[in-house]
């Protein structure tokens, strides 16, 4: 019971804000008798998110835009967690490497589109690719920020109980110590996917959510173009509290 | 197990060991000049001395987490080359697991040990036990207070029998009476396991209260300035003639020490 009333608490402020936004919105279109097909009314988007939940396309969209993300994701983290790890513990390799990300990391995922496009052509690798920029660099940082601020008493307290091998050590010490950063790591980057792989719709796909959108943009229908983007923040929402529930529930905390 | 079947001390031995670092800035720091001494097998040592007199360094090269520059460590008949279960370790700051429950932390060095399962847990219920924690097994260790993640910690460090026990001023944290308190627990488990142990503190009443002999140590760089055997049966009176002698005693080498580590420290701060 308690937990349900808690899930509710967090979900009572997000409705109140959604109402909100819908009267302001209903109000904007009442004032300027905004062109329907420019701005058209809640009610009439609405209709338009059941139709297109009724033919398959909104579910079918979003299914593909979540897969290029999760796949892209996983992949970041099967590479960005044990790098970050390693790097976390080498001097010498973040000497290394450090550099190298810090060069990368101010150009925004955005900006490998065209390369992107040009490399892989308009299909599923294009996408993947600029997915994997947008969430590799979050993850790698948070597991190397979260190795670095393992307090060296536990380490050494590992040494003393049997940790005689690295290997044993980054399991049952360097691990889990760094795990609560690495999830918050993983938390974040699944943001930043989530809105590269949008982007990366918008420019070139024939499917997903970002397809949906720059397409009702085309048709000159911006009913379809917002079922597109409120399916985003919806699910942004949902994969956010996701994330948190799992840090809570599952991860150690001091 | 326990009281059944102690697994007795082993003797340290300290030959010639010196620690010189490098700073920050580059200048080579002379943390510990050539120390000599022998620890007996089952003896409980307590090293005072003012702050950054080496003893840290000391305990942390005996623990094997660093190299001696010179020197050697040996213990029994073995050289200390790295950190080993067989030699345990209380710290100031507890070091417990935070993402394991109070059992689970006294479970680690057992299953390192390759102990099975259900014996794990019945060592470290037995070993809980010993520390009055029996109703806390299952909690997590952000649940405790400071004095009872210092009974977890003493736990931990005698549940996998090891033959030598360092303390790095383990009750430096807490509260006097919680200190006074655990200080009790500490010689109970010790006169039942007969380990070999290693105390660090800054505390002189608690170095005479504990210690079978107190190292005072000189300020940096840091050597043996004197030893004192203690000899007041066990549980010692703090308020006894005695106690107050050596409490005299030690105060005065300390003394002497104390003056030229604020005249080091002066010196440093001034430069």
């Amino acid at each position: 019971m308690k937990r349900i009333a808690f899930g509710l608490r967090g979900v009572v402020p997000l409705l109140l804000a959604a109402t909100a936004i819908v009267i302001v919105w209903q109000m904007v279109v009442v004032i300027t008798r905004a062109e329907p097909s420019l701005l058209p009314a809640p009610w009439s988007v609405a209709k338009t998110f059941a139709h297109l939940v009724g033919t398959g396309e909104l579910l079918i969209d979003t299914g593909v835009s979540l897969a290029r993300v999760v796949s892209a994701w996983l992949l970041s983290a099967i590479v960005a967690i044990p790098l970050g790890l390693a790097m976390g513990r080498s001097r010498a390799l973040e000497r290394i490497v450090d550099p190298v990300i810090e060069l990368f990391r101010p150009i925004s995922p955005l900006a490998w589109i065209p390369l992107a496009i040009l490399w892989f052509g308009i299909g599923e690798t294009g996408k993947v690719f600029i997915v994997i920029i947008g969430t590799f660099f979050p993850i790698l940082l948070a597991t190397v920020a979260g190795v670095k601020s393992i307090d060296s008493v536990l380490v050494h307290a590992g040494q003393v109980l049997g940790c005689n091998t690295p290997a044993s050590l980054f399991r049952k010490v360097i691990l889990p110590a760094s795990l609560p950063s690495i999830v918050v790591g993983l938390r974040i980057s699944f943001g930043t996917g989530w809105a590269a792989i949008i982007a990366a719709e918008l420019v070139a796909a024939r499917s997903g959510l970002g397809y949906l959108i720059s397409n009702g943009m085309e048709i000159l229908r911006a009913d379809q173009v917002l079922v597109g983007m409120i399916m985003i923040g919806v699910l942004g929402v949902c994969f956010d509290a996701f994330f948190r529930y799992l840090n809570r529930r599952v991860i150690w905390s001091t | 197990m326990g009281n059944s079947n102690p697994s007795s001390g082993k003797p340290i031995t300290i030959r010639d060991v010196s620690k010189i670092y490098e700073s920050k800035n580059g200048d080579l720091v002379e943390a510990l000049t050539p120390v000599n001494m022998e620890i007996a097998a089952g003896e409980f040592v307590v090293i005072v001395g003012p702050s950054g007199c080496g003893k840290s360094t000391l305990l942390y090269m005996l623990a094997g987490f660093s190299k001696p520059t010179d020197g050697k460590i040996s213990v029994g008949a073995d050289l200390i080359t790295g950190p080993d279960i067989d030699r345990g370790m209380v710290f100031q700051s507890y070091a417990l697991f935070p993402w394991l429950s109070v059992a689970g932390n006294v479970e680690f060095g057992l299953e390192r040990k390759g102990v099975p399962k259900t014996e794990r847990r019945a060592i470290a219920l037995q070993y809980l036990q010993t520390v009055g924690l029996q109703d806390f097994v299952d909690k997590q260790v952000s649940e405790l207070s400071g004095g009872m993640k210092q009974r977890v910690a003493i736990a931990r460090a005698f549940a996998t029998e090891p033959s030598i026990i360092f303390m790095d001023e383990p009750f430096g944290a807490l509260d006097a009476l919680t200190r006074r308190f655990l200080q009790k627990e500490l010689l109970r488990i010790w006169q039942a396991h007969k380990k070999t142990v290693v105390f660090i503190t800054h505390s002189v009443p608690e170095a005479i209260f504990l210690g079978d002999r107190i190292i005072v140590m000189t300020a940096r760089p840091g050597n043996i300035k004197s030893e004192i055997r203690v000899d007041l049966p066990h549980p010692r009176d703090t308020t006894s003639d005695g106690f107050r002698n050596y409490e005299r005693r030690i105060y005065a080498d300390l003394d002497d020490e104390l003056v030229k580590a604020f005249d080091l420290e002066g010196r440093a701060a001034g430069a």
